[in-house]
């Protein structure tokens, strides 16, 4: 079970990560769970300072842009 | 009923006047620009200025830089201010960030430099600048102890080394020229150099029936319709609906809508910049100096955007999108109800509380700018409503000053931040700086002598000096750094 975090605080690219990486796992046929982290404090946790972030399986991903649904297939595919 | 009528015809003209002549020649390059900065400028290359270990006399102007070049977005803003604050340079310089972020982004400036004057851009800039990092190392000093507070934490977030690559670099200078030759009132970009005239006798019976639909009255600050504004409120209905179809999906790639509301936004701009003149016999066109630095900036800009990766361009175009998408609505929005209620407003009220600069004239305005809340850049209409309704030019910008950076929503996201008693300090020092900067940018508008002003701000700056020395003194007893052992 992969886990996926959307780090953002409710813009709305993080709306567009999530609906973008939610495609790739369904497109890519990964069983994946998704969490929405907005609470600014555990953001920073992550060393996250630039919003939309995605973290999968706890390894920040991306940050502060919204890759497209290909590059989230490839992360989710390691 | 007839009021009712009254009140919607002068919304509808406000909006067609702005759409028609202002927003186009500074708000489209610089809905490109804010994209650029947001998609191609990598965060690294300022932020890593911001670490926990910089000295004061480079955190803060980093912080003021950020808040100019990188916080075009609450997606930015928030987490910014956070990690500056937490993990970072401290207190200070978030606060610097947090102040300069609305007044020094470009959209804000160049906006303001359309429809206000750029003088009062430049005056916006100078004075958020320059008190931004004041109340930010004031707030520094107020709360030094919670600030040695720090909990040792590594500077990993804000290392790392990037740098603009040529290209974005390109992309960017080049779109700054464009809104530059688009905008400024120069003499080779207004000189007219060719003029044709077309046999288009429909031209001046349009232009009559666009002045019956949007009457023209410099002295209530109606604007009126030209038909060359007709062809631009044309030309931006068909940008909208192109960029809808071809940017919704841009991460994605490309397709022939994108292309298509490209070309149209460059024609759109190079129409601007001509000088149509309609007269009895047809249309006279006129082609000013304007015409091949606008038509020189956007070649220029092509040659660079071709060497971006498709990623960065990609995201540009999407960022840049997205601004739009978030601020257009509301400003249209905004622009109307504010010609709404220019009609119900008497010049009297606002000439006898803000007509002259004085403290009272500048604390209502500040009061004012404190409990309204408008949309992103929605403060700029309103200021000019002001300004023609009689304001005075140093109140209006202590308006100006304050509005942006107080709202209850902001207000509540830097107490989340940062906790009550700061948040109070930084309201109370918001409000006094702006009404400083109210006072002094009046006097000098009304002819007061240079000299005093000069003294007054350079004395200001000394003792910003000073209290920056004395900072980094007590930082640095009290505070280890992190390095300073070795």
């Amino acid at each position: 079970m992969t886990t996926v975090k959307i780090l953002g605080t409710g813009c709305p690219n993080c709306r567009r990560l999530e609906a973008v990486a939610r495609e790739a796992a369904a497109s890519a046929g990964v069983d994946a769970e998704f969490v929405k982290i907005t609470n600014i404090d555990e953001i920073l946790a992550h060393d996250v300072f630039a919003t939309p972030g995605l973290v999968i399986d706890d390894k920040v991903v991306s940050t502060g842009r919204i890759p497209t649904a290909a590059e989230i297939r490839q992360w989710l595919g390691r | 009923m007839e009021l009712l009528l009254n009140l919607l015809a002068g919304g509808a003209g406000n909006l067609a006047a702005y759409l028609a002549a202002h927003v186009l020649l500074c708000l489209l390059p610089a809905f490109f620009i804010a994209g650029a900065m947001s998609a191609l400028i990598p965060k690294p290359a300022i932020t890593r200025w911001l670490g926990r270990n910089t000295s004061p006399a480079i955190a803060y102007p980093a912080a003021a830089a950020a808040g100019s070049l990188l916080a075009v977005c609450s997606c930015t803003i928030v987490p910014l201010f956070a990690g500056i604050h937490r993990k970072g340079a401290g207190l200070g310089p978030a606060m610097t960030f947090l102040f300069f972020a609305p007044a020094g982004n470009v959209l804000a400036l160049s906006y303001t430099g359309a429809i206000l004057g750029g003088e009062f851009a430049l005056a916006r800039f100078v004075l958020s600048l320059l008190f931004g990092i004041g109340i930010g190392l004031l707030m520094a000093l107020i709360f030094w102890r919670d600030d040695a507070d720090h909990d040792a934490q590594t500077d990993s977030l804000f290392a790392g080394q990037a740098s603009l690559g040529v290209a974005a670099g390109g992309v960017l200078l080049s779109m700054l020229a464009l809104l530059l030759a688009g905008t400024l009132k120069l003499e080779p970009l207004t000189a007219t150099m060719i003029a044709v005239s077309l046999p288009l006798p429909w031209a001046e019976a349009w232009q009559s029936q666009l002045l019956d639909w949007v009457p023209f009255d410099a002295a209530k600050g109606e604007e009126g319709v030209s038909v060359q504004g007709s062809m631009m409120i044309a030309l931006l209905f068909l940008i909208g609906v192109s960029a809808w179809k071809g940017l919704e999906n841009i991460t994605e790639g490309a397709n022939r809508w994108t292309w298509t509301a490209l070309v149209l936004a460059a024609v759109t701009l190079l129409v601007a910049a001509l000088r149509l003149v309609p007269h009895a016999e047809g249309l006279t066109v006129e082609l000013p100096g304007r015409v091949i630095a606008v038509g020189t900036a956007i070649g220029a800009l092509l040659h660079f955007a071709r060497k971006l990766p498709a990623d960065d361009w990609r995201a540009w175009l999407w960022e840049t999108w997205r601004f739009v998408r978030q601020i257009f609505p509301l400003l249209v929005i905004g622009v109307f109800v504010v010609g709404v209620i220019r009609q119900l407003i008497q010049p009297e009220w606002i000439q006898a509380l803000a007509g002259r600069n004085d403290v009272v004239a500048n604390a209502v305005a500040v009061a004012f700018g404190v409990f309204m809340y408008f949309p992103t850049l929605v403060e700029v209409p309103v200021a000019r409503m002001f300004l023609d309704l009689g304001m005075h030019k140093g109140p209006l910008l202590a308006y100006l000053m304050a509005d942006p950076e107080l709202s209850l929503q902001s207000i509540l996201m830097i107490a989340a931040v940062i906790g009550r008693a700061k948040t109070a300090a930084y309201v109370a020092l918001v409000a006094l700086f702006s009404i400083a900067a109210g006072l002094l940018y009046g006097a000098w508008v009304d002819g007061a002598r240079i000299g005093p002003i000069a003294l007054g701000l350079s004395g200001f700056v000394a003792l910003l000096a000073i209290a920056l020395a004395a900072l980094h003194a007590r930082r640095s007893r009290s505070i280890p750094l992190k390095g300073e052992h070795a």
